[in-house]
């Protein structure tokens, strides 16, 4: 329902597989530690303090984090480059207001009228979501979708969303904002082509 | 006292010009400036200009470092200060290496 | 004298008042650092059982044990003191009592500090205490983000409760690391320099160093969003040309290196007591120095990644992902250091060591999801989830709570001289490992599977149950396991079996004394010539006790002590202590009524509290210093030093410099958020404008001028016996005329409430108001110590100190005043 690793989304999508390699390279890393720490309470032989801080401070201490991290930073620096909300021909805009603990959706494309506590996108278009707040912050997050942009007073944030297929979506208020917080949630319901143009001209349940 | 600045002025430097490129970041994301100059967007330029100056001068300060008239007098001082030479150095083109690496104002 | 009789008469001069009594007027440090520990370890369990009632909350789906309000005050509360009331003052107290031990010297720099910034730590925690007992705990999260915390959407006095016991709280940290830093500065054994300072030094300068520059932003911080509380200065207000990302910039240019500055002590603790667990000198010390300090200035460039979903441009982000991927090889550098030292020795299963083998295994861990949320991507997804609350507590159980238990257990002896005579405490330690494990391990997973932080309850259609009842079991075996910890302590300072002296075999100069510690440390100062003393010498504890070292003979009552060089430890100064004293419990119960005024909005006490606690400051500094010339003091070994009054650079002089950087720090956070808010708030331009005066501008640029002018002038004339009144006199001066300045720039502002840009010039004006009353005050000290004839020209110390504080009030003044004026007259 919330799942980050059940993506419904190309940009849920990739951040799952990004974590998927993390966590495996990750897993590597500790192992070798724990081994490393291990192996510290068996007999040894000597050796000089010079050739210590060469193999432990430089080769592990240094080059080896630097490889991985330099690696990783790429990877990460990549993915976000490719969710980035662009412009392109096929972009749907809708906007996202906040406040305690509602949120409202207004549609590029349909001026006349908004929905509230559920957001209607098109499966398999991109659709940018401009997020605003009336009141405190609060963060717009559908899991299966993408993550999360904050609502902040005083600005527009722009979040990439794409639902694969269609369906209905869960989504959450992430960013605390007093008593109301446990149950700030909507969902986002994403039509087939036919139905989408149905719901711009506003017949829908 | 001087072998505690020598220590701390390379990081310290870093510090100032990774906040400063940073600030020059945003000020120019927030007040959308036009134009090209070398065939490329006015904000990567500068951008890349200010890069640049940061890197050289980090290389200055760790020259510095190694020069015999600055260097610190005791050998641990020397070794701590132009360790922490290198990490400004690094730290620079490190941190800062998305300037010339990734979109600027999405 | 027999080294009984000098026991005998250092105890007389350097004890504390007899029993409980003692507490309220001492000002060892010994006595100090366990009172930090104790009040310390007291908010730890109050922070425990506030996470108990956290997980027994989240324990089931739709639970009904406490509402949402009550609940976010629990979480709130758990978070604050957790950070601010325990994990801070713990470093404080470990630092005060071991720092003296460990350099060689009797005291820290500033005993009567000392025991102000206690009773502060004392007075603020019991405030925040008070203030859960009647239900209106601060509720917002330990981060406060405003609008939430604003007045509007938070009428009630919880939020002012936390801006206002958490600032007082912070004066307690920025004193001790003022003192911290001069101590080891300063404060160390001849022949200790640099290079020959124990490891646990070199972490406690970096950390205090971090203090001193990491709190004032948030200090900074909690003022504006304390005074936009109170009278309607909109900083955070985007209507008004506020903006809301100024706090999360301000507080999280503190909160990161907070992180680090947790961190830092506990890596001190390692590097020394694994090495001793391991019976071998810890591998690449100045390696690890090094990486000691590349951690602490990059995890300043690392703030905004706690801001990743704030919809600022990649760019920005990858700057900070990239520093953040970066500070992991320091943090790397240092694992590996400790295993590598492992390998070179042979380590002993003590019970220190497995709270070390328990550090690794935790913090590595923390480290690795760590670099995770460094990738912005994945933090997009990961931030505010239960993820972050599990990869936070892996950080600061594994890299904080596991080390500080192995530091207890080490100096445990020291703390007592006795040992422990049961295994509880390996059974304890069994069980907070495997707890904390079973609490957090699966929290990572659930945070991925979407649970939000913060929330009080869930759905069972969440699918998050089982995890969740899991960690809860898991939460209530470690809080048992912790309880043992506890006892176990507790029946260790009860049970009668003397210990030995130095039962670790340690190198270091903490354990080259009788245990537990007499008042005044070492009968004798050692000359230092290792990094491990006690190695190379293990009978200098004998040697000291019969007066061989430094400083062997006592004379009349006086507390002495001497420092040294930084850099090469050569001996340059005698200093003598001031004695037990109340004024400084005194002094923070004055303080203490300032900010319960501004609490409780009785602004007609405030006047009178900052005018008693001028009154104490005039009382306490007039109390030192001296009336009549001294000769050089003979120290033993043959070398003379002159007494810090007759110096140039006194210890006062270096506790300024520290406390101006802390103070600079402050001052430059309020330049950079007024320049954020000029060019990115939304809401500007202002409706109206500061109207500028070039009289006014001159007028301040004068008086800014001829202040340190005059004031060089007077300590020359000092030096050379003539009498610096008329100096003195035209300094005073000046000060006034910054007054003036400042004053009519506060006047001419528009309206502060209107609009964010009027506020901060009138934040500005009264900060440069408040340092020009602060150099008239210090001036008209320094003319009355003139009179009343404690200065000459060879009792000069007190010259240089004011000459540095007048400095610091003209370079604010200027940039205050330009900063007003300039921009209207350029057009
Ligand atoms: C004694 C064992 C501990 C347990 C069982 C525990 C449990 C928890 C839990 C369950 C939460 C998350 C509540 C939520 O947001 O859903 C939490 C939050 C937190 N904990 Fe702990 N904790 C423990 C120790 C510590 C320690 C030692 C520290 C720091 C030194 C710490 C610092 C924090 C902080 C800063 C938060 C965030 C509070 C907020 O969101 O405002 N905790 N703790
Ligand atoms: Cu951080």
């Amino acid at each position: 329902m919330l799942s980050t690793v059940d993506p419904a989304g190309p940009a849920a999508q990739t951040i799952a597989t990004l974590w998927w390699v993390m966590l495996a390279g990750a897993s590597l890393i500790f192992a070798l530690v724990m081994v490393l720490l291990v192996l510290a309470f068996r007999r040894k032989n000597a050796g000089d303090d010079a050739g210590r801080v060469r193999a432990w401070i430089v080769g592990l201490g240094l080059v080896f984090p630097m490889t991985v991290l330099a690696a990783l930073l790429a990877y990460g620096l990549i993915v976000g480059e490719r969710l980035l909300p662009r412009e392109g021909p096929d972009i749907v805009k809708v906007g996202a207001e906040g406040r305690l603990s509602a949120w409202t959706f207004t549609y590029e494309d349909a001026p006349s009228f908004s929905t509230d506590g559920t957001l209607h996108i098109p499966a398999g278009r991109p659709v940018d979501v401009a997020v605003t707040t009336a009141d405190v912050i609060h963060s717009f997050w559908v899991p299966r979708l993408a993550g999360k942009l904050d609502a902040i007073p005083g600005r527009t944030n722009i979040l990439r969303i794409e639902a694969d297929e269609a369906g209905t979506y869960t989504g959450v208020s992430a960013e605390f904002s007093g008593t109301g917080y446990d149950s700030f949630t909507f969902y986002v319901i994403a039509h087939d082509a036919a139905n989408w143009d149905a719901f711009l001209n506003g017949d829908f349940e | 006292m001087r072998d505690i600045i020598r220590i701390l002025i390379a990081p310290l430097v870093w510090l100032a010009t990774f906040s400063a490129i940073y600030g020059l970041h945003g000020l120019l994301c927030g007040h959308g400036i036009n134009g090209t100059a070398f065939g490329l967007p006015i904000e990567r330029v500068l951008l890349g200009a200010a890069f640049l100056f940061a890197i050289l001068l980090q290389t200055a300060l760790l020259f510095a470092l190694y020069h015999p008239s600055l260097a610190a007098s005791s050998e641990f001082s020397r070794f701590v200060s132009r360790a922490t030479g290198w990490v400004g150095l690094v730290a620079t083109l490190w941190s800062l290496s998305p300037v010339v690496l990734t979109t600027y104002c999405v | 004298m027999n080294a009984l009789g000098r026991h005998r008469k250092l105890t007389a001069i350097w004890a504390s008042e007899p029993g409980f009594k003692g507490w309220f007027s001492t000002v060892n440090h010994t006595d100090l650092g366990r009172m930090f520990l104790a009040t310390a370890f007291f908010f730890f369990f109050i922070g425990g059982l506030l996470a108990m009632l956290i997980r027994a909350q989240l324990a089931t789906p739709h639970s009904a044990f406490a509402g949402p309000d009550i609940y976010n005050q629990i979480f709130t509360m758990h978070g604050t003191i957790m950070m601010f009331l325990f994990a801070i003052p713990t470093f404080e107290g470990l630092a005060v009592y071991l720092l003296p031990k460990m350099l060689g010297t009797r005291d820290l720099a500033f005993p009567r500090l000392t025991a102000y910034g206690f009773w502060c730590y004392a007075f603020g925690g019991s405030m925040m205490l008070v203030s859960m007992v009647f239900g209106i705990a601060p509720d917002g999260g330990w981060f406060m983000y405003p609008p939430l915390s604003g007045a509007i959407h938070s009428p009630g006095i919880n939020t002012d409760f936390w801006l206002i016991g958490i600032t007082f709280v912070e004066i307690s940290a920025i004193a001790a690391a003022v003192e911290i830093t001069v101590s080891i500065l300063k404060y160390r054994a001849p022949g200790m320099s640099l290079d020959k300072m124990p490891i646990f030094a070199w972490y406690a300068l970096i950390t205090a160093l971090m203090i001193l520059t990491g709190f004032p932003p948030l200090i900074l911080g909690s003022i504006l969003l304390e005074v936009e509380r109170a009278f309607g200065f909109p900083f955070f207000q985007a209507e008004l040309g506020g903006d809301s990302l100024l706090w999360q910039h301000l507080f999280w240019l503190f909160g990161h290196p907070e992180v680090y500055i947790i961190f830092l002590p506990a890596a001190g603790v390692i590097s020394t007591v694994l090495p001793v667990m391991c019976r071998t000198p810890l591998l690449g010390y100045g390696w690890i120095v090094a990486a000691a300090l590349a951690l602490a200035f990059l995890s300043f460039g690392l703030w905004v990644h706690h801001m990743f979903t704030t919809g600022i441009p990649h760019m920005g982000l990858a700057f900070f992902s990239a520093a953040s991927t970066l500070v992991a090889v320091p943090t790397g550098m240092q694992i590996f250091a400790w295993i590598g030292t492992m390998w070179k020795g042979r380590p002993e299963l003590h019970l220190p060591m497995l709270h070390l083998l328990g550090f690794f295994f935790t913090f590595v861990i923390g480290g690795l999801t760590g670099v995770m949320v460094a990738v912005v991507p994945f933090d997009w997804q990961a931030h505010d989830t239960a993820f972050i609350t599990a990869h936070l507590h892996y950080v600061l159980f594994g890299g904080f709570v596991f080390p500080i238990f192995a530091g207890i257990y080490y100096w445990m002896p020291h703390f007592t001289g006795r040992k422990r005579f049961f295994y509880l405490g390996e059974f304890a330690f069994a069980l907070v490992f495997i707890g904390f494990h079973v609490t957090f391990l699966a929290m990572h997973w659930v945070g991925l599977l979407g649970q939000r932080r913060r929330i009080s309850t869930y759905a069972p259609e969440d699918g998050w149950t089982a995890i969740n009842l899991i960690s809860s079991v898991g939460s209530f075996v470690l809080a048992i396991g912790i309880a043992m910890i506890l006892i176990d302590v507790f029946l260790h300072a009860l049970t009668a079996s003397r210990g030995r002296r130095n039962p670790w075999r340690a190198g270091t100069l903490e354990w080259a004394m009788i245990t537990p510690a007499p008042a005044y440390n070492f009968a004798s100062l050692p000359h230092v010539t290792d990094r491990n003393p006690l190695t190379i010498e293990p009978d200098l504890a004998v040697q000291l006790a019969k007066g061989e070292g430094y400083l062997g003979t006592p004379r009349n009552t006086w507390r002495e002590t001497l420092t040294v060089e930084v850099a090469s430890g050569k001996p340059d100064m005698h200093v003598i202590y001031p004695a037990n004293t109340r004024l400084p419990i005194l002094m923070s119960a004055v303080t203490g009524i300032f900010f319960l005024s501004l609490l409780l909005k009785f602004y007609w006490t405030v006047p009178v509290a900052v005018v008693g606690v001028a009154i104490l400051a005039w009382k306490w500094v007039w109390s030192i210093g001296r009336q009549d010339d001294m000769d050089t003091v003979p120290v033993g070994q043959d070398i003379h030093l002159p007494n810090f009054a007759m110096t140039d650079r006194p210890p006062g002089w270096w506790g300024s410099v520290f406390l101006l950087t802390a103070n600079a720090t402050l001052f430059g956070s309020l330049l950079f958020g007024f320049a954020f808010l000029w060019t990115v708030a939304p809401g500007w331009p202002p409706p109206d404008w500061f109207p500028p005066s070039v009289s006014a501008l001159a007028l301040g640029i004068i008086g800014a001028g001829l202040g340190p002018i005059a004031m060089r002038y007077a300590t020359q004339k000092n030096r050379n016996g003539g009498t610096p009144l008329a100096s003195l006199a035209l300094t005073l001066a000046g000060a006034v005329l910054v007054a003036v300045a400042c004053a009519a720039m506060m006047v001419h502002t528009p309206a502060p409430t209107r609009h964010a840009y009027a506020a901060t010039l009138f934040v500005l004006g009264s900060y440069g108001l408040f340092h020009a009353a602060l150099g008239i005050l210090m001036v008209c000290f320094l003319i009355a110590r003139v009179r009343c004839g404690f200065t000459s020209s060879a009792r000069r110390a007190e010259f240089p100190i004011v000459r540095l504080w007048i400095d610091y009030l003209s370079v604010v003044s200027v940039l205050i005043l330009v900063v007003a004026h300039l921009p209207g007259l350029m057009g």
